[in-house]
């Protein structure tokens, strides 16, 4: 059973299923460690699952008796409750393996963070103005039921819109089962970092809207296109391992690894070389590099296609040839020659995309350049190469995994001003999207807003009534990790631990609106709480499932509770299948920048800070103080630009530097960097919130702020580092507090070079 | 014991100003912008004060939000271990939650004063703010732990008193590190170090 159609089936039958339920109550729900369990002072483990960025790691939260401090019916104290201390990764994982990333480990902060909505809130003056008063559960669900109500009835139900940031499992199930039982449209999804572009490029070429997975352990030769994936692109715990194992755990074979980048990531300072070839080439360079193993005939195992004697004579072409693309690449020939001989020698060789070159308006040409060196590489689906996890999402849901350009396309068609109500949940589309896109004064028109969240940032702000989600490690979790593993995983977490605050599951809220609305919709969603949802769904999986023997449900169910999931393991149900391909060699397309080169002589390219990533984590203060992996700067934004061109402009580091498009300006402190092009300026992610905590507001700048609104051809998701940007000194001296006093120990030396 | 004792003392008032000093610098050229930056003396302890004071395990004498009284509950045969349930399996005994309160007080003397104010915590969903009697400083680096004296039977009291004529919890033995050695000794358990500071 491939476990997308269990997702399904499961929910599709989930009121039969429910219905067995009630008549065989499942008995002893481990819903939390039963505090009578507690030994003071010991701890206890319990899985979890880490939803701090969409790689899905597992997680064993350590619990300990504790006293939190709460407000309960508008009075100030203390409960006794087991409280989550400390997060690590769950050894039993598939993902991640027992590793956590430092983003993970603070996953803590947001359930103990001192900026939490703590209760149902109504907006009390202008949208905008923050200003909201206190209300309770009751009053806050019955304002949505009637509206909700009021558009059915006026047969209106097609203007809800439910915005979600990247969400799987049964989470987005409900959510879209809520709205098909409403008559309103499918639930769209807006995460800056979903990397629509590669999935496109992968629906064109292998049918599979998924991010792809990499078999490091066993590659001999990895070339990245930008890709951060040993800090923040696709699962980079997953990765972390693999790559260790490639570089040190072969004793007498340790594997190369080439970056291709503009300016060195925390990734491409692992390299053993690192090429910086120029913004938007870097199709063109894997095409080059593909030319020369095809003309000299070093393919040693090549993926078989139907197309390939023409997609081989098309590289051929003379347009490709390292002397050809030397000048637009910035990157000799000879190294050209070089690289494609090394990677057709050390089979099994990898490409990987990811981050900036996708983020250029031909960033589908890059993403189909590296994929059609992949099949020349002969690594597609193949051991030490690229694969699918099983399951991940199918061509058929290639419009659901594009969802993130079909929101950029409904705030630019119109769509959000003829919404009458818009739900939102885990998303900031207000912050990640350029100013020039208005959303925000798009949203201010739209009648009615609801928000889930957590904590109150630039689009929740926007809200006319907030009704707080409880913390992940408060809530009922269930997770199908898109990458990183060669399993089918199930992640599945109880709560941790109860909730601090008078917070609420966005789940069980979603439930009892449909069961206060009546009729169909309350049919539609039989279940009394997310937890029962979530049992009806997996009883399929248990009576699918062909490992364990079958010793019933509630074994089965407590099993998976125990271990945080379930995943095929040894039995090995599902392998990683190669996909069927589709290939042609793309046509070049140039990128286009906005500015011209006079007036705005730098590409700006703003990068996904490992701390923040697309800002989602700014409000975390671990985050804020983890020094950046090369700068060492904490706390604060910064602008990295080359030495040399730092000295043409007489800028030094730490000067407050103005940075100007045709779109917007900002100011943030220069960070010298002898690891980026001369023409190349670079800024992290992530900060410059105007809402989000105390920790997070109004500290450094928004790179969004300047980027100009282009979008990438045939996909339509920003186009996030095709800007051309402007630099200026101010005068000042910005704030900058970096961990080491210099950038390098030798800087000196570095100078004089 | 007494002059090393003095001689410890000059030591770390030596210490205070020096830290005084590091961190009144510290605080002024920090990144004003981070949060918690207050200024302080150590990071365990706040003013000099409470260093000192901790120092000469000067603690003081808790206030209980709710006169509750061991005597009464010991004689009506409530033994130890029914609320400080932790104290055979752990490091920690425990307070119990009110939770276990309100299984006798829901009907049981229900009408008393202090009972009234227990209900009123666990009705309000909270639980009662007891205050620790005893404990050790973070900066003293030792860890007790309950149940191996429980198995080696040492009694209760030993440490806490009599605690069958106490309502409150007082400190009625003032437990330093001499106090623990002087019985590690006699029962001849282990005095090594990490025995206990680890
Ligand atoms: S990579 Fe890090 S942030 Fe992402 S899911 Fe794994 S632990 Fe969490």
């Amino acid at each position: 059973m491939e476990r997308r159609d269990f997702l399904k089936f499961g929910v599709l039958t989930g009121a039969t299923a429910t219905l067995t339920a009630c008549e065989k109550p499942v008995q002893q729900l481990v819903r939390f460690v039963p505090e009578e369990d507690f030994v003071p002072g010991v701890a206890t483990w319990k899985p979890s699952l880490c939803t701090l960025c969409p790689a899905g790691c597992g997680v064993t939260v350590r619990i300990m008796d504790g006293e939190a401090e709460v407000v309960r019916n508008g009075q100030r104290g203390i409960l006794k409750m087991g409280l989550a201390k400390k997060l690590e990764g769950n050894a039993r994982h598939p993902v991640n393996r027992g590793k956590l990333c430092a983003r993970g480990q603070a996953g803590l902060q947001v359930t103990y963070h001192p900026d939490r909505v703590s209760g149902p809130l109504k907006r009390s003056s202008s949208r905008g103005s923050g200003d909201f008063q206190e209300i309770g559960w009751p009053e806050a669900l019955s304002e949505v039921v009637t509206k909700l109500a009021e558009l059915r009835s006026q047969q209106q139900a097609d203007s809800i819109r439910f915005v979600t940031g990247e969400m799987r499992g049964h989470r987005r199930e409900l959510i879209n089962q809520f709205l098909a039982s409403l008559g309103a449209p499918a639930a769209v999804q807006f995460a800056p970092l979903d990397e629509p572009v590669l999935r496109r490029a992968n629906v064109l070429a292998f049918g599979r809207a998924a991010m792809p997975s990499f078999d490091l352990e066993r590659a001999n030769y990895v070339i990245s296109f930008g890709a951060d994936f040993l800090g923040t692109w696709n699962s980079p715990v997953a990765q972390s391992i693999g790559y260790g194992e490639m570089r040190r755990g072969r004793p007498g074979n340790r594997g190369k690894f080439v970056q291709v980048e503009q300016r060195m990531s925390q990734t491409g300072a692992n390299a053993d070389e690192w090429v910086p070839s120029s913004p938007g080439s870097e199709g063109l360079l894997a095409l080059g590099l593909a030319h020369v193993i095809v003309k000299e005939g070093l393919r040693s195992n090549p993926t078989e296609i139907n197309s390939s004697r023409e997609v081989e004579e098309k590289l051929k072409d003379e347009t490709y040839s390292p002397t050809q693309i030397a000048t637009r690449t910035g990157i000799s020939a000879n190294r050209i020659e070089r690289l494609a001989r090394e990677m057709a020698a050390h089979p099994p060789s990898i490409a990987v995309i990811g981050g900036t070159p996708l983020a250029q308006t031909n960033g589908l040409f890059n993403a189909l350049a590296v994929n059609l060196l992949n099949m020349v590489l002969g690594s597609i689906g193949s051991p030490g190469g690229m694969f699918f996890a099983p399951g991940a999402s199918t061509v058929k849901e290639a419009s659901s995994a594009n969802q993130s350009v079909d929101f950029v396309a409904q705030v630019l068609s119109g769509g959000l001003e003829n919404a009458e109500v818009l739900f939102l949940d885990n998303t900031n589309p207000v912050f990640a999207m350029p100013p020039s896109w208005q959303v925000s004064q798009k949203m201010k028109r739209t009648p009615f807003i609801v928000s889930f969240g957590r904590f109150m940032d630039e689009t929740s702000v926007l809200a006319d009534l907030i009704l707080p989600d409880h913390s992940p490690l408060e809530s009922w979790l269930d997770d199908v990790p898109e990458s990183g593993t060669s399993e089918a995983v199930f992640t599945l977490a109880a709560p941790a631990m109860r909730p601090l605050h008078n917070t609420r599951a966005m789940p069980d809220v979603l439930l009892e609106i449909a069961h206060s609305l009546g009729g169909s919709v309350s049919e539609a969603l039989p279940w009394k709480t997310f937890e029962e949802m979530l049992q009806a769904s997996y009883r399929e999986l248990a009576r699918a499932e062909r490992c364990h023997p079958t010793d019933g449900f509630e074994k089965f169910w407590g099993r998976m509770l125990e271990q945080g999931g379930w995943w095929d393991g040894q039995c090995q149900i599902h392998s990683p299948e190669s996909p069927a391909l589709e290939f042609q060699a793309p046509e070049f397309v140039p990128p286009r920048f906005d500015g011209s080169e006079q007036e705005f002589p730098f590409y700006f390219q703003p990068y996904v800070a490992e701390a923040f990533l697309d800002g989602s984590l700014a409000h975390l203060p671990w985050m804020q103080e983890l020094p950046d992996a090369l700068s060492t700067v904490m706390w604060g934004s910064w602008l990295e630009l080359n030495p040399k061109t730092a000295e043409k402009l007489q800028i030094q580091q730490g000067d407050l530097i103005q940075v100007r498009s045709r779109h917007g300006s900002l100011e943030t402190p220069a960070v010298l960097n002898p690891a980026i092009a001369f023409d190349v300026v670079a800024m992290p992610m992530g900060q410059g919130h105007a809402q989000f905590g105390r920790y997070a507001a109004q500290r450094g700048a928004n790179p969004m702020s300047v980027v100009a609104p282009l979008q990438v051809e045939q996909v339509g998701s920003l186009a996030w580092a095709a800007t051309r940007v402007s630099l200026s000194r101010t005068g000042r001296k910005g704030r900058l507090s970096l961990a080491s006093g210099a950038l390098y120990e030798q800087e000196k030396e570095l100078e004089l070079r | 014991m007494l002059q090393h004792r003095l001689g410890a003392l000059a030591f770390s008032l030596v210490s205070v100003a020096t830290f005084l000093l590091c961190s009144c610098a510290r605080s002024r050229s920090a990144n004003d912008s981070s949060p918690g930056s207050e200024p302080f003396f150590t990071p365990a302890h706040p003013t000099v004060a409470n260093a000192v004071k901790e120092f000469l395990g000067w603690r003081a004498t808790p206030i209980q939000p709710i006169a509750f009284p061991h005597n009464k509950h010991i004689a009506n045969g409530i033994a130890c271990m029914v609320c400080h349930t932790g104290v055979s399996k752990g490091p920690v005994a425990g307070i119990p939650s009110d939770k276990l309160c309100m299984r006798c007080h829901e009907f049981l003397a229900s009408d008393r004063a202090e009972v009234k104010k227990v209900a009123g915590y666990f009705n309000s969903g909270l639980d009662v703010p007891w205050q620790r009697v005893y404990g050790f400083s973070p900066s003293a680096h030792v860890k007790f732990n309950h149940a191996p004296h429980i198995r080696a039977g040492v009694d209760c009291s030993r440490c806490h008193g009599d605690v069958t004529n106490m309502t409150v919890a007082v400190r009625a033995v003032q437990i330093n590190m001499g106090f623990c050695l002087g019985c590690h000794r006699a029962q001849q358990a282990s005095t090594d170090c990490v025995t206990c500071h680890f």
